[in-house]
C-alpha cells in the first residue's frame, strides 16, 4: 500500500526507507524522515532517543500528526504479531505484485518469511499487472488532485 | 477518573481512540469464548511481564529462540504453554515456527485457547505501544468481570496458508461470517482475518481497534484516511515498524 499510495499521489517515494528507515531522508514523503525515526525509537530505541523523536516529529508536522503515528505504531506492533504467531503466508496476488521490492529491499529474508515460491507464470505475468497497476493509481490520482483544483 | 482519559497528555488524545481502547479493556476483562475473564486478565499482565523476563531476554539474544532452556518470569495465574505462548509472540514473534506451535497443542493447549490467548495478546500490546510511543504511562489494566466462557464453536478447517485452524467461511452461517467483518470489495477473507477467525470475537477486537489505530474497513482499499496524516505516511510508518520487527507478511 506504500508504493501503491506513493504512486497515487503522482511521488517518487524511495521504498527503501522501509528496511533503511530514518537514513534515506524523507523517501519522497511529507516529513518522512521524522515519522521512520519516531517508529524506530518506539519500536527499538530508549526512552531518550524516543523523546527526542516525538519532539522533532510534533515540531514539524504537529501534535495531531504524533498521535496518529504513534496509533499506527501501536496498531503494526500488533498485526505483525498476529501474522507471526499465527504463521500466516502472504496471499499468492501480494506475492506477485511485490515480488520486485521484495527482492530490491531483501524482505525474502526476514525470519518470518515462511511464503511460497512464485511459479513461472505469476513471476512472468507479475510485472505485467504491476505496471498496469501503476498506470491505473497515477491516472486516478490526477483525476483526483484536478477535481480539487489548486 | 474513567479509563483512558489522559489528564496528563501534553497532546490531544483523539476521543475514537480512548473509546476503542475502553472498549477494549472491557472486552479484555469479560469472559471470552473460551477463557474467563480472570484468565484473559492474566493473558494481559503476562504480556507485560513478558517485556522484563530474563528467559525471553535470553532466548531474543540467541541465535535459535529454541536452544535456550529454562523458566519465564511468570504470574503463576496460567498454565506454561499459554505462558509460553504469550511470551514468545510479544518479544520474538518473527521467528516462531509452526513445530513450536504443535508443541502447545502437544503440551495440552486447544487451538482455541491459543487463538484466544494470541489475540488478547496483541490488543494489550497495541495499546501498551501507542502510550509508550507517546510517552504516556500504561493503563492499569481492568478488574476482570464474572462468568463463564461460552465455548461457542464454528465450523474449522485446516489451511496451508495458517499454522491455526480456521473458520471454515463455506460451512458458516451467514452471522458466522459477517463475525469476520470482511471489508466491502474484498473477495476473499484476507489470511490475518483468517488467522484469528476460529474465535471470531477476537477478530472483532482486531476491527475495532484497527478501525481507531489505522483504518476503518471500508477505507483500507482507499486512499483518504480522514486523519492528519496521510496514506503514503501512515503507510511508511507501518511498513517501517513492520520491518524493525522483521515480519513479513
Amino acid at each position: 500500500m506504500l508504493r501503491a499510495s506513493i504512486e497515487y499521489q503522482g511521488g517518487e517515494g524511495d521504498l527503501s526507507a522501509v528496511t533503511e528507515g530514518s537514513k534515506v531522508g524523507d523517501g519522497g514523503i511529507a516529513h518522512g524522515e521524522k515519522l521512520t525515526t519516531f517508529a524506530e525509537a518506539a519500536v527499538a530505541g530508549d526512552e531518550a532517543e524516543l523523546a527526542t523523536a516525538r519532539d522533532a516529529l510534533r515540531a514539524a508536522a504537529g501534535a495531531e500528526v504524533l498521535v496518529d503515528a504513534a496509533a499506527v505504531i501501536g496498531n503494526f506492533q500488533r498485526m505483525v504479531r498476529i501474522a507471526d504467531g499465527a504463521g500466516i503466508q502472504l496471499e499468492e496476488a501480494m506475492l506477485s505484485l511485490s515480488q520486485d521490492f521484495r527482492e530490491d529491499l531483501g524482505l525474502d529474508g526476514f525470519a518470518s518469511n515462511r511464503s511460497r515460491t512464485l511459479g513461472a507464470v505469476a513471476r512472468t505475468v507479475a510485472p505485467v499487472v504491476r505496471g498496469i497497476t501503476k498506470g491505473v493509481l497515477r491516472i486516478a490520482g490526477r483525476r483526483r488532485r484536478r477535481s480539487e483544483g489548486p | 477518573m474513567s479509563a483512558f482519559s489522559y489528564p496528563d497528555s501534553p497532546d490531544p488524545i483523539r476521543a475514537d481512540l480512548a473509546e476503542a481502547y475502553r472498549w477494549a479493556w472491557a472486552h479484555i476483562a469479560a469472559s471470552g469464548t473460551w477463557l474467563s475473564g480472570a484468565e484473559r486478565v492474566a493473558v494481559a499482565e503476562e504480556t507485560r511481564r513478558a517485556r522484563r523476563c530474563g528467559l525471553c531476554r535470553e532466548r531474543k539474544a540467541a541465535l535459535s529462540p529454541f536452544a535456550v532452556d529454562g523458566e519465564h518470569d511468570h504470574s503463576g495465574a496460567l498454565p506454561a504453554p499459554m505462558i509460553d505462548a504469550v511470551h514468545r509472540v510479544t518479544t520474538d514473534a518473527s521467528r516462531l515456527s509452526r513445530a513450536w506451535y504443535s508443541s502447545l497443542l502437544a503440551d495440552g493447549l486447544s487451538a482455541e485457547q491459543y487463538v484466544e490467548a494470541l489475540g488478547v495478546t496483541v490488543l494489550t500490546i497495541s495499546i501498551d505501544e501507542f502510550h509508550h510511543a507517546m510517552g504516556l504511562a500504561p493503563e492499569p489494566l481492568p478488574e476482570p468481570a464474572a462468568g463463564e466462557p461460552s465455548r461457542a464453536t464454528v465450523p474449522r478447517t485446516e489451511i496451508d496458508e495458517v499454522w491455526v485452524p480456521v473458520m471454515d467461511v463455506r460451512k458458516a452461517s451467514r452471522e458466522q461470517r459477517a463475525l469476520l467483518g470482511t471489508p466491502p470489495g474484498v473477495p476473499k477473507v484476507p489470511n490475518v482475518i483468517r488467522a484469528l477467525s476460529l474465535v471470531p470475537e477476537q477478530v472483532n477486537a482486531w476491527v475495532q481497534v484497527a478501525n481507531a489505530q489505522y483504518l476503518s474497513p471500508d477505507k483500507m482499499l482507499g486512499f483518504e484516511t480522514g486523519r492528519a496524516i496521510d496514506r503514503a505516511q501512515m503507510e511508511l510508518v507501518a511498513g517501517r515498524t513492520s520491518s524493525l520487527n522483521e515480519c513479513f507478511y
